[in-house]
């Protein structure tokens, strides 16, 4: 753990000193010893990058290299999640990956099992070896959200989500929401001033949202004062895109949602449509 | 703002008793901004329409709901004419079918139909408060046309928008024109000479001041909509920039090559159609023995298609042989024989009587070629007769299918088209033959599917009267550019400061309407009128809402969807 | 004005999107060959199947639906070039989300045809209703509709 400390302060100091980075972004300690994030410009301050807890930087490189002049260049200190959520932005044009660089490193067997995380390293990480992920649907936390039938499911469901308080610190909190306006936020969508929120148009739009998007980081999660398990909404749609569509977002810079893509082609086996008659209507073979 | 007035239709009985309409109006008149509401025995007589637009002046309201029959109804018509008195603003009038949708299909529950038609009607309403009217746009139309491949198909569509009195600008790949028809030394069903068959489409274009030909020449770079496409063309001597008004792609096709087939290029003297084209203009065909083999890969499974023009011209050769050479044997082998239609049916006779033997087999039994070094012979189960027959050849032609030209990839990449399954050109199916996706671009000939070149000819005739249908107009407005005489019903519309840029209207669009501009250091979209065809699916696929379509944008469907079970509910 | 409660549990209610060309003609023809429904359902029409939101059918099962239906024009026939394959996809993966929560995916019907083919319109909507009816309510999904201001 601290050999992946040292070699991530080393590199974040290289960067700089070679001024490959204008700036890097990472966690630190402050003069408290309480870490958050830190933008570090001088090779000398490496020394209080951290790299734990678990900490997502994605939103917050975006909004500074918005904010920045358009020559400065960013690194990012990040694990594997982070990586995958900054992927998923350059794809919806909301970065600029020629400006940043990615300090990946791996996460340790105890995090991803915390976040039940699949793929708990970056693509090519500067630090770490890499280690195999966990199953989300093996473990009981994920896997007793979605048993039961349909009633089950929607009463287990409706007493979680009746917690929200509408703090929004999920859509803050996570990395590829960036509308705005915010459709949450649209009194045509979700009711205003609605206590307990109105359960369908706020979660489950926003979840619909995400599904070809979310990156699994766990913000969302994370970010929730009431500890709805956020996270079981979208891992089911996102197992889904893999199986029909072979997609998992976050991980190729070229390839756009098989939901927006592709609609010329043939649909994905499995799909059962009640036609109302076998359709004559043949047009030259897909 | 001023209000709605509301007319309910009795439609002459069909309506009442199941909808209570009395108390549809008493109900209706107490909703929030309805002006008035008259009962009428009808609304769709000449008379109704005076008697309507007097009761809308009166009362002082700046739209329109109708309660009556279904839009395919007679007061369809109707609504086309009132939109006209409010300033052919089409979100100003509203049909509420209470008819076809309400009373004929819920007899047996008239409390239910009636509080069905009161929501309806209300979701009207809420509807007319938000839906507005799209910006229109009006393009000048450039009054000359591309046409891509001079080939029969390109040369014929050239030559007829000449003739109309338009410039086109003929591209062609090759040096010259001609296209498929050149290689070839005669053409069905006429037996007339290749070169005297091309003669006059070719003088054309020489003589033809408003064709300029471009040869050894691509295209580079297309973008724009119909009436004014800008285009780049790129040879050797440099590139080149058009701006045309219509674009006629006739690209044609390749002939398969039957590698691994029949030990072709194994073995000599195996020849294609193509080959054995050549040898004849050449006068070279001559054997004593010839043997035709048919659907070599086609009608296969990687090619499960007919490629039409085969049989025909294995036919014309084989007949050309024996009549050069009346001792020759000539032997087609073939599964079906297809020659459609009267003339080609006499062709095929005419075959016979000329001493062509005729030999079936089954797809499951191919024929099997023999020979060392080249070939000797070919052993062939006869399906007809149930005997296995050996035939001496001097020479073996394979009649392959037509394939997609390979350029199409990029072309379809550059006009954003799509291509079917075997890469030719889809066409806008099924009642636009000839047109493609996009307005203003046309297909016609082997491009789009494989055919002989009189029936090329045709199509390409017929893809430049579709494209005169453009070029003979000066402008087109962007609210006209749909097949119906209504026009679209409007066209997206992107809502400044709003959108992020994630290019997920651009992904989508089937007509590449939107496309991402970089603005001040972002990108943002751009929803082009002229490409837009009003479907909606970008709507649907915006994250945050900001592309919507004025005629039927999301509040307006909102307030729907939240007046739709409003008076049925009992909880 | 409101639906009476008789002896028959009350019927389902569904929200149909139609797309105007195949599916509205369809429920046209349904209609003009006097085809009996339940008086439960309320019909929007579209563009095309591709332009309704999953966002609308959300909204739409928040305020009152219990069942929705998307209905458009054969696949392949499509007179917006396939883009009713937009909405097949796109509401397949709201179909999952609607599953996780326990709502299912059987409450959201995704249905096809052509113009002409009216009495199997009315079909395919019966059946919807069959379907829907053993179902429990979603009143508890539901915010009771209060006097709000808002949107009317």
């Amino acid at each position: 753990m601290l050999e992946l400390l040292n070699t991530i302060r080393e590199k974040a100091q290289t960067l700089l000193a070679e001024r490959r980075a204008d700036g890097v972004l990472c966690l630190g300690g402050n003069r408290f010893n309480v870490v958050q994030p830190r933008l570090l410009h001088k090779p000398e301050e490496v020394g209080s990058l951290e790299i734990a807890p678990k900490w997502n930087l994605a939103k917050l490189a975006m909004q500074m290299l918005r904010a920045a002049e358009k020559s400065y260049r960013l690194a990012v200190v990040c694990r594997g999640c982070d990586e995958r959520a900054l992927l998923e932005l350059g794809k919806r044009n909301q970065i600029d990956a020629s400006r940043m660089t990615i300090l990946g490193y791996t996460c340790s067997r105890e995090q991803a099992e915390s976040c039940l995380c699949a793929r708990p390293y970056p693509e090519n990480p500067a630090a770490g070896e890499k280690i195999a992920g966990v199953d989300p649907f093996a473990d009981p936390r994920l896997s007793g959200l979605l048993t039961g039938d349909d009633g089950e499911r929607m009463a287990r469901w409706t007493s979680l989500l009746r917690r929200c308080l509408k703090c929004y610190g999920c859509r803050n909190a996570c990395p590829i929401c960036v509308c705005t306006p915010c459709k949450l936020e649209d009194d045509l969508w979700v009711e205003r001033a609605a206590v307990p929120t109105e359960m369908i148009p706020y979660h489950l739009i926003r979840a619909f949202h995400l599904s070809d998007t979310c990156v699994a980081c766990g913000a969302c999660q994370d970010a929730c004062p009431v500890g709805i398990p956020l996270m079981a909404l979208q891992l089911v749609m996102r197992r889904k895109l893999l199986e029909r569509y072979g997609y998992e977002a976050g991980l190729q810079a070229d390839r756009k949602s098989p939901l927006l893509m592709d609609f010329d082609h043939a649909l994905p086996a499995g799909l059962t449509l009640p036609a109302w008659t076998v359709s004559s209507e043949v047009s030259h073979e897909r | 703002m001023p209000g709605v007035i509301a007319f309910l239709c009795r439609c002459c009985g069909e309506i009442e008793p199941t909808v209570d309409l009395p108390a549809l109006r008493e109900r209706i008149g107490r909703e929030e901004g309805v002006a008035a509401v008259e009962l009428r025995d009808t609304l769709c007589l000449p008379e109704d329409r005076a008697a309507i637009l007097k009761a809308f002046e009166e009362s002082g309201a700046d739209r329109i709901l109708l309660a009556a029959c279904s839009p395919y109804g007679k007061v369809g018509n109707v609504v086309a004419k009132l939109s006209a008195a409010c300033g052919n603003d089409r979100s100003r009038v509203r049909l509420i079918d209470i008819r076809e949708g309400c009373a004929w299909i819920h007899r047996g529950d008239p409390a239910g139909a009636t509080a069905k038609a009161c929501d309806l009607m209300r979701m009207g309403l809420g509807f007319m408060r938000h839906g507005k009217q799209s910006a229109d746009a009006v393009v000048s139309v450039r009054p000359e046309c591309l046409v891509v491949g001079a080939g029969s198909a390109g040369l014929a569509a050239a030559g007829s928008i000449a003739r109309a009195g338009y410039p086109v600008h003929l591209v062609e790949r090759g040096a010259a024109g001609g296209g498929m028809v050149k290689l070839l030394s005669h053409v069905y069903p006429t037996d007339a000479g290749a070169e005297e068959r091309l003669a006059p489409y070719l003088e054309a274009i020489a003589e033809n001041p408003l064709i300029t030909f471009h040869g050894k020449t691509r295209v580079a770079a297309a973008t724009g909509y119909a009436g004014d496409f800008k285009i780049r063309l790129a040879s050797e001597k440099g590139e080149k920039n058009l701006r045309v008004g219509t674009v006629i792609l006739a690209t044609g096709a390749g002939v398969w090559l039957p590698r691994g087939l029949y030990r072709y290029g194994e073995l000599k003297e195996i020849l294609t159609l193509m080959e054995l084209e050549r040898r004849q203009r050449e006068g070279k065909a001559a054997a004593k023995r010839t043997v035709f083999i048919q659907c070599v890969g086609a009608r296969c499974p990687e090619r499960p298609y007919c490629a039409t023009i085969c049989c025909p011209s294995s036919i014309k050769n084989a007949v050309l042989l024996r009549k050069a050479d009346p001792d020759a044997e000539v032997t087609i082998l073939h599964r079906d024989i297809m020659t459609p239609g009267h003339i080609l049916e006499r062709y095929y006779r005419s075959a016979l009587e000329a001493g062509v033997r005729f030999i079936r087999f089954a797809e499951a039994q191919p024929p099997v070629v023999l020979g060392e070094g080249r070939v000797g012979r070919v052993e062939v189960f006869d399906a007809i007769s149930g005997l296995t027959r050996e035939i001496e050849a001097d020479q073996v032609i394979l009649s392959t299918p037509l394939v997609a030209n390979a350029d199409n990839a990029k072309l379809a990449e550059l006009f954003h088209l799509p291509l079917d399954g075997y890469g030719f050109f889809r066409e806008d199916y099924p009642l636009h033959p000839l047109e493609t996706r996009q307005a203003g671009v046309f297909i016609c000939g082997s491009a789009r599917w494989p055919v002989a070149s009189g029936e090329a000819v045709t199509q390409g005739e017929g893809a430049a009267m579709k494209a005169l249908s453009i070029l003979g107009r000066k402008e087109i407005s962007a609210l006209s550019m749909s097949r119906l005489p209504e026009g679209k019903l409007g066209h997206a519309r992107i809502e400044d400061g709003s959108c992020s840029g994630c290019g997920n209207c651009v992904a989508v669009c089937p007509y590449g309407a939107c496309a991402l501009q970089p603005v001040g250091g972002v990108f943002v979209s751009r929803a082009n009128k002229m490409r837009c065809r009003a479907c909606g699916s970008c709507t649907s696929v915006c994250p945050n809402g900001t592309v919507q379509m004025p005629e039927h944008n999301a509040r307006a469907v909102g307030a729907m969807i939240r007046r739709a079970f409003a008076e049925g509910d009992a909880r | 004005m409101n639906s009476q409660m008789t002896d028959k549990t009350p019927s389902p209610r569904v929200l149909v999107f139609a797309c105007r060309w195949c599916a509205l003609v369809g429920a046209d023809a349904a209609g003009r060959g006097k085809a009996e429904l339940p008086a439960s359902f309320r019909l929007i029409p579209v563009e095309c199947a591709s332009m309704v939101e999953p966002d609308s059918v959300l909204r739409a099962f928040a305020s009152g639906a219990d069942g929705v239906a998307v209905m458009g024009c054969h696949l392949g026939g499509c007179r917006f070039n396939d883009a009713n394959h937009v909405a097949v996809k796109r509401m397949e993966a709201l179909g999952d989300l609607l599953d996780t929560v326990g709502i299912g995916r059987r409450r959201l019907l995704l249905s096809f045809g052509t113009a002409h083919e009216g009495r199997q319109f009315a079909e395919v909507l019966e059946a919807f209703f069959r379907e829907l009816a053993p179902l429990s309510s979603l009143a508890a999904w539901q915010k009771p509709l209060l006097n709000q201001p808002s949107f009317r």
